[in-house]
């Protein structure tokens, strides 16, 4: 043994002698088990919701809302399908809406011709815009400005280019297109209104799967509505983003209301929310297993520092601080539940390789594990804090003997 | 660690109708009524070297674990220069007992697992006011260098009460309270104590308080104090 020991070798020397490495351990599995169950939950609920960003067969967080179309009265323009002020703001007041947003509809007659290697296609057409956050097709194109800009930018469905491809254009003779090739195909557009006429041109600058229409940007639709307008009505969509996919409450609503979804895609928001409700099962399996395992660390070192208990007083009598004494302790816990941390984290990945590999099959690629190495470090910050806490107060009640 | 080394400056030492909390309610017995100390006011000066006498069973230990803020079971009040010790922090606490206190409890309070040298280690790591080389030396004039590296639980009483002499001289000290030093030491082995112990009060200015039943520590006391 050197003779320079300092006062820490011999203070842990003192305070380990009571460790009992069949409670450390204990603790550790069982601290490392709960940890692992919910960072792998973690990490499953945001793989496949990473998965489910690329294709929409699984999370569909964005909803397009439109009233049920019945009966003659509509052929008779005696019922109005818009919303009201009124009824929007009911929508927004529901617990599972994050966000919504109206399309606006053209006032005025649309058509549009195509040139296509000196056949050209003409046909009537409809314009419908949304608030730009809704956009799901980022485009640098994606404005309008009356005068300045030279064309209009338009988005278009992805259903309608399919349509086209597989429908149409394999009827009629015509050329298949790639998105890029429609890009570049030159259209051009007659608005017609109020007894006016102009042509403009249009360029198609994406394709989206979220929104079911053609769509302009908002500024373009504001100022041909004004121009061509003939009489303004009520939005007759409505674009919803919800928080919570296939929430039961979304179908009893819309069924209340005599409201329908555009494209009965509800199943597949319902996989979603199953999905969710299996992830929070599991994580809460997993955090009751954490908090119990933390029980047993705290049972550990009630037991620890009240075998330690004359130990500790005589080292404060002798003018040692309770936070040199808490230290010892501090060490103990931090490289434990280090173990844990690292053990668990390890586990995780490795679990996750199991569904790596059936979603690369389908083409889909995994999410970050951040989101589930964040919640480690929270729940083992919070055990390794509860129990510094729970060590510094039985230290401070050492200082004078009970009575 | 040099700040260590310095005496936190404590001047006097006054208790005022102090009495142990076991004895409230016998202020009229002839016990407490001829104590000095009891229920009187008292006051220690730096520098001074005081002896309190009693019978056991009178609360001298009680009465040093007071002026150490070990135990507050008490009323009246224990006071360092103006300051009533109940108002003293934890923190504050470990600071006087590292550089004003200095204290040898009767039980001696020594790690049994711990060799005499790391018990003494023990409280010198803290304060670093004596060299290893006193330290050796120390157990030597006290007779017990062979015993140095021994586990503290096998050594004798007597030499258990010698390791924690050395102990209670191993820092600064405005005040150096001893609660019965040398009950198990023979005369001889007392006057070797005694000079170890007043060499320190020399170099640091502290007063002696100190307390017997019968064997006192072979020092010239200032003041006897019959408690």
């Amino acid at each position: 043994m050197s003779k320079k020991s300092n006062y820490k070798n011999i203070v842990t020397r003192l305070l380990r002698k009571n460790i009992s490495a069949t409670q450390l351990i204990g603790y550790a599995l069982a601290s490392m088990l709960g940890l692992t169950i919910v960072i792998v939950a973690v990490k499953f609920y945001s793989d496949v919701r990473a998965a489910s960003e690329e294709d929409t067969t699984i999370g569909r967080d964005y909803l397009i809302i439109q009233r049920s179309v019945e009966g003659l009265g509509s052929l008779f323009g005696e019922s109005d399908t818009g919303f009201t002020e009124k009824d929007i703001n009911e929508l927004k007041s529901q617990p599972w809406v994050k966000k919504a947003g109206a399309f606006t509809s053209a006032e005025y007659n649309v058509s549009a011709t195509i040139d296509m290697g000196g056949r050209s296609l003409s046909t009537a057409l409809f314009f419908e815009s949304i608030p730009d956050d809704y956009i799901d097709v980022k485009s640098s194109d994606w404005k309008f400005e009356p005068g300045k800009s030279k064309h209009v930018p338009i988005i278009i469905s992805k259903d309608y280019l399919a349509l086209y491809n597989f429908g149409f254009a394999a009827s009629r003779g015509m050329p298949q297109l790639s998105e890029n090739m429609m890009s570049l195909i030159p259209v051009k557009v007659s608005l017609s209104g109020k007894g006016k006429q102009e042509w403009v041109d249009a360029r198609i600058v994406g394709f989206s799967s979220r929104l079911n229409t053609i769509a302009v940007p908002q500024e373009f639709m504001d100022w041909a509505n004004r121009r061509f307008g003939e009489k303004s009505s009520l939005p007759s969509r409505l674009i919803v983003e919800t928080t919570s996919p296939g929430d039961p409450r979304i179908s009893q609503f819309l069924k209340e209301k005599d409201y329908e979804l555009a494209g009965d895609k509800d199943a597949l928001g319902r996989t979603s929310y199953f999905l969710k409700i299996i992830t929070g099962v599991v994580s809460t399996i997993g955090l009751v297993i954490s908090i119990l395992s933390l029980g047993i660390l705290l049972l550990s070192i009630w037991l620890l520092l009240y075998k330690n208990r004359s130990k500790t007083e005589r080292l404060m009598l002798l003018g040692y601080s309770p936070s040199q004494i808490c230290g010892r302790y501090y060490l103990l816990i931090a490289i434990v539940n280090g173990i844990v941390f690292v053990i668990s984290i390890i586990a995780m990945l490795l679990i996750s390789l199991v569904w790596k590999a059936s979603l690369e099959t389908m083409s889909l690629t995994t999410g970050s594990p951040w989101a589930a190495i964040i919640t480690g470090v929270i729940l083992i910050g919070m055990t390794t804090g509860i129990s510094f806490i729970a060590v510094r107060r039985s230290v401070i009640k050492c200082f004078r003997p009970a009575k | 660690m040099t700040q260590q080394r310095t005496t936190v400056e404590i001047n006097s030492i006054t208790i005022n109708s102090l009495l142990p909390r076991v004895f409230s309610g016998m202020e009229r017995d002839e016990s407490i009524a001829s104590s000095e100390v009891w229920l009187k006011k008292l006051k220690f000066e730096r520098g001074e070297k005081i002896l309190i006498r009693a019978e056991s069973g009178k609360g001298k230990s009680s009465l040093l674990s007071f002026i150490y803020g070990r135990r507050t079971d008490y009323s009246g009040s224990i006071d360092f220069d103006s300051d009533n010790i109940r108002n003293i922090g934890i923190g504050r606490w470990c600071d006087i007992r590292r550089r004003s206190l200095a204290w040898l409890p009767q039980e001696m309070a020594l790690f049994s697992e711990l060799t005499a040298r790391d018990n003494v280690r023990l409280k010198n790591d803290l304060t670093s006011f004596r060299s290893d080389e006193w330290i050796e030396k120390a157990f030597s004039v006290l007779e017990i260098d062979n015993r140095i590296d021994t586990p503290a639980g096998i050594l004798s009483v007597g030499q258990q009460q010698r390791v924690a002499i050395i102990r209670s001289l191993c820092q600064p000290m405005a005040f150096l309270l001893l609660d019965e030093p040398v009950s198990h030491l023979d005369p001889r082995t007392n006057r070797l104590a005694a000079s170890l112990i007043e060499q320190t009060l020399d170099e640091t200015g502290a007063a002696l308080i100190t307390t017997s039943v019968g064997n006192n520590l072979s020092v010239d006391f200032d003041k006897e104090i019959v408690l």
